[in-house]
């Protein structure tokens, strides 16, 4: 093959390397991202899906259903955005390019706050700041008399905060993988040219880790406009509607082709957003920083700041980390949910059945189906997590490549897409595209596959977003001596990409498998095998009003993504062996 | 997997055959349903309930060689995957165990995705409304309730009227309405009673109520002035019943919300009880139902499940229906009796919602309620 691929005209061998790949990748593309996509457009073209669209931009409900919404919606992805690159950015930097104490403890402390479901970090903002507005006992501060206004209890300002508080890790993950490319000789290079420090920050490690930046700025765009729980939880007392609590409403009380509309605004803002953000990264000049040689990382000294920034951090990760896993485990512990720091038992996690407690159900522990649903999340969030990945490298690299041309657009703005389609109308679309027969291609209706399939376009953005952030800063001269030397395509991702920007890929894996093991709607609409995920599971228990045990299958899950983590971290290591110092 | 899925296709390509039959399937009685449904060898539900699992336990044990696939999925899930899957081409559920009636109307019943069947067993014991277009298994509620603690001489609210005075201002709760199904059935139930909501409002204040211009009839004047007196919204009924629930409160609100939560009072530390002595109606009864998806490919066995979820002849139900038989949800069979603990049934003040007016009605309630916010 590679003799062939030498020998070939020219012409040819543009055709085979060149086009191959982008055209294979635009045609998955259209089957994982457009076609579903293209159907729930055309089920608001029908009669009812026409009413639909007048109802939310033009009729006197828009205001309500639309504006006021949106303006909530762009309010948060803003605020949280911003918010999350300068903590999860300060995070970074700190812990990879600086010499404070305990960066290994800061940099888990910083990845974990994701893996925690976020209305655990709600209900942790509920537990110190809610107040009188709903009755029922207050929490923390109004206990011990301090008032808290609604301003602080209820709407924007907690849930931006809250969701700063969940999504920051996202960027930190992301910011640190592209940081850590960030070579000594670059530093160096400055250092030696008299530059000061401020100057080196903004005049060399800015630029390089713009992508990442914008990566970071996109996902946790998008996580926050999509986010239900924080909004809904902080949000609806005081009557503040975002556009993912009306499109949950629309589709919970039946009015799908409302909350099909409103979907597809939301997404339809989002890519224009997107869009601007793409047009800043590819005006300017890429800068390629991973070339090869021995990428050690120069890691300034702080001086007297070393503790105070290192206290500043550890109060950011108690904040974020240690409160929601705290409020989390003593919910699991807690008889009664009103007053979750008394009365401590460890009933709801080994408990045997049987007695007074808990209507006689025994701990989660002594659930039969509890190991098996452990195995099959595990599976099923390695396997999604393994697919998509490989399929985003391969949009990253496309999309890195021909930066700027009219196909890595179109392909970067698709890959981007899956996360704000909701997971109830991705799902149906799946099963009403795919459940058929097509041609010689068997009806994937309830097999793995078909589940493997549509997880894996849904957190495409993942993949793609990290994939590229880390992609961009990989010298072009390594895979062209390579593409001399004759290895063709498969053999250079393997041999050269994928070493050089597994930090960066790893990162997507892992916000990718985290997103699969928490993740119910998806799962439960394709799925048909007996044996449940453990969110399925939690969701039963919560469904009965078992909040406790739901928790500790939270924290169970928790345990699983730190696990899963800890092992991309070993793995990396192994495989970029010359990072050592 | 993949085997589960051909085996699958294979039953279903097996039973086609038996579809032309299903009319007849309908008269038969357990006893002759059983050796058909044991041919089919398995069955599989949609539940809207968890505790499908029990029932799995109890129906396979009743009826050995029916494996019984219980999964458990909201009812809007459960509708989306109906219908994707019908569209598809795909028949793989038998019975669906289903809430959110007015949608099911609308989505699955004019759209002939399920069909209506009565177990010929228990048909004479259910009223006619019970019967069609869907039949109901049991009733749950959505009712107004308060704190028997910090109200000991009974509730605090005699008519709904109340509930828009100043007294009540910001201290009615309730699950969004725009969020979530059975509270815009209970607004819409409201809108739907306009003669009553006006002699309630003439009972309270001694004069004839006045509609603005826009609004049809006292209920939605009544919808606007709830909301006008800051009715707080809230995201789910856990929210709720702490809210209103808590031993230790001093004034707590009151708010919409199910009665059956009441058997967690001990557990959760909640004097939860149900405000019956209300003007003109203190809520909604709304039916959970049993139905056969359109082409079932058990059809047999699907209608032998559904005889056996209406339990045994014995009070409790028996097996069948034990695991539903919670104080403050009501069961339709006559022959069940009510749980000792709670309201009966013919004494609760509530309205029981009716499926096809409430499908008719509900749209214009949920536009007025997203401009009301």
């Amino acid at each position: 093959m590679t003799s062939t691929s030498l020998s070939v005209p020219s012409g040819r061998r543009l055709l085979r390397s060149g086009f191959l790949l982008p055209a294979l990748l635009i045609a998955i593309v259209a089957v994982l991202v457009v076609a579903p996509l293209l159907r729930i457009l055309l089920s608001t073209l029908t009669p009812e899906g026409l009413e639909a669209w007048q109802a939310v931009l033009a009729s006197r409900l828009s205001a309500n259903l639309w504006w006021r919404p949106l303006l909530n919606t762009m309010i948060l992805g803003f605020c949280v955005a911003g918010g999350c690159l300068l903590m999860g950015g300060f995070l970074a930097w700190l812990v990879v390019l600086t010499d404070v104490p305990g960066r290994r403890f800061l940099a888990l402390m910083a990845t974990l706050p994701y893996m925690i479901p976020s209305f655990a970090a709600a209900l942790a903002w509920g537990t110190l700041f809610r107040n009188s507005r709903l009755g029922g006992s207050a929490g923390f501060f109004e206990t011990n008399g301090l008032a808290i206004p609604d301003w602080l209890a209820w709407g924007l300002i907690p849930t931006a905060i809250v969701l700063i508080a969940h999504y920051y890790s996202l960027a930190y993950t992301i910011i640190a993988a592209a940081l850590s490319s960030v070579g000594a000789d670059l530093v160096e290079a400055g250092q030696m040219a008299g530059a000061r420090r401020p100057r080196i920050f903004f005049g060399i490690i800015l630029p390089v880790v713009t992508p990442a930046l914008v990566a970071a700025a996109s996902l946790t765009f998008a996580g926050a406009v999509s986010n239900f729980a924080a909004p809904a939880l902080l949000g609806l007392p005081v009557r503040m509607q975002t556009l993912s609590t009306r499109l949950f409403g629309m589709i919970e009380t039946g009015q799908n082709e409302r909350g099909f509309v409103i979907a597809l605004l939301l997404i339809a803002v989002s890519a224009l957003f997107l869009f601007l953000s793409d047009r800043i990264v590819s005006g300017r000049k890429a800068f390629i920083t991973v070339t090869g040689k021995g990428g050690r990382t120069k890691r300034f000294p702080l001086g007297g700041w070393r503790w105070p920034l290192f206290a500043l951090a550890v109060l950011i990760g108690f904040a974020t980390t240690v409160l929601p896993v705290l409020v989390l485990a003593a919910s699991s512990l807690a008889p009664q949910s009103g007053a979750l720091f008394s009365n401590w038992t460890l009933h709801f996690w080994i408990g045997e059945g049987g007695g007074q407690m808990a209507q006689g159900q025994a701990g989660i522990f002594r659930n039969p189906v509890l190991l098996d649903a452990l195995w099959t999340t595990i599976r099923l969030g390695l396997v999604v997590a393994f697919t998509t990945m490989l399929l985003g490298l391969a949009l990253a690299y496309t999309i890195v490549q021909r930066r700027g041309s009219l196909i890595a657009t179109v392909l970067s703005q698709l890959a981007f897409l899956p996360l704000l389609i909701p997971s109830i109308a991705f799902a149906a679309a799946y099963i009403a595209l795919y459940g058929a027969p097509i041609g010689p291609l068997p009806s994937l209706y309830g097999t793995f596959a078909l589940l493997v399939i549509a997880a894996s376009a849904h957190n495409l953005p993942f993949a793609v977003q990290s994939g590229r952030s880390v992609l961009g800063q990989i010298s072009a001269d390594i895979e062209e001596s390579a593409r001399l030397t004759g290895a063709s395509l498969v053999r250079r991702l393997f041999a050269i990409i994928f070493p050089l920007a597994i930090r960066g890929l790893f990162a997507g894996a892992i916000l990718v498998f985290v997103k699969m093991v928490r993740d119910l709607s998806l799962v439960v609409l394709l799925f048909t095998a007996t044996s449940p995920v453990l969110s399925m599971v939690a969701y039963r228990y919560a469904a009965e009003g078992f909040m406790q045990f739901a928790n500790a299958i939270t924290l169970v899950i928790l345990v699983v993504c730190l696990a899963a983590s800890f092992l991309a971290h070993g793995l990396q290591n192994r495989v970029q062996k010359w990072k050592e110092t | 997997m993949l085997k589960c899925v051909y085996a699958s296709a294979l039953v279903a390509c097996l039973a086609l055959p038996g579809i032309a039959f299903s009319e007849d399937l309908d008269s038969l009685t357990p006893e002759q349903l059983l050796p058909l449904a044991q041919k089919e060898g398995s069955v599989t539900v949609f539940s809207l309930s968890s505790r499908i699992a029990r029932i799995e336990a109890a129906f396979e044990a009743a009826y050995p060689g029916i494996d019984l696939i219980g999964v458990d999925m909201s009812s809007t899930k459960q509708i989306a995957r109906v219908e994707a899957e019908q569209q598809a081409g795909v028949h793989a559920v038998d019975v669906l165990y289903i809430a959110d009636t007015p949608v099911v109307f609308t989505k699955l019943v004019e759209a002939k995705r399920v069909v209506n069947y009565v177990p010929p067993r228990v048909a004479d014991e259910l009223e006619d409304r019970y019967k069609a277009p869907l039949l109901t298994q049991r009733l749950s509620t959505k009712v107004l309730m308060y704190n028997e603690k910090a109200f000991p001489d009974g509730s605090p609210v005699t008519n709904l009227w109340q509930l828009t005075e100043p007294e009540w201002q910001g201290r009615v709760l309730m699950v969004d309405p725009s969020q979530r199904g059975e509270l815009l059935d209970l607004l819409t139930e409201i809108a739907l009673h306009p003669d009553e909501m006006a002699a309630a409002y003439k009972a309270q204040y001694g004069k004839d109520i006045e509609v603005e211009d826009g609004l049809e009839g006292a209920g939605e004047q009544f919808i606007k002035a709830l909301f006008e007196n800051d009715l707080i919204l809230l995201p789910n009924s856990d929210v709720l019943n702490k809210s209103i629930g808590d031993v230790n409160a001093k004034n707590p609100p009151v708010g919409f919300g199910t009665y059956s939560d009441r058997r967690d009072n001990e557990k959760e530390g909640w004097a939860l009880q149900v405000a019956n002595n209300v003007e003109p109606a203190n809520g909604i009864l709304f039916p959970a139902v049993l139905t056969i998806a359109d082409k079932a490919p058990h059809p047999a066995a699907a209608r032998l499940l559904i005889d056996f979820m209406f339990g045994d002849d014995t009070p409790t139900g028996g097996p069948g229906f034990e695991p539903f038989n919670v104080p403050g949800d009501y069961a339709v069979r006559k022959a069940i009796a009510d749980h000792p603990d709670s309201v009966k049934l013919g004494e609760l003040k509530a309205w029981t919602i009716d499926p096809a007016k409430t499908a008719a009605a509900r749209g214009r309630i949920a536009d007025l309620i997203i401009t009301l916010q």
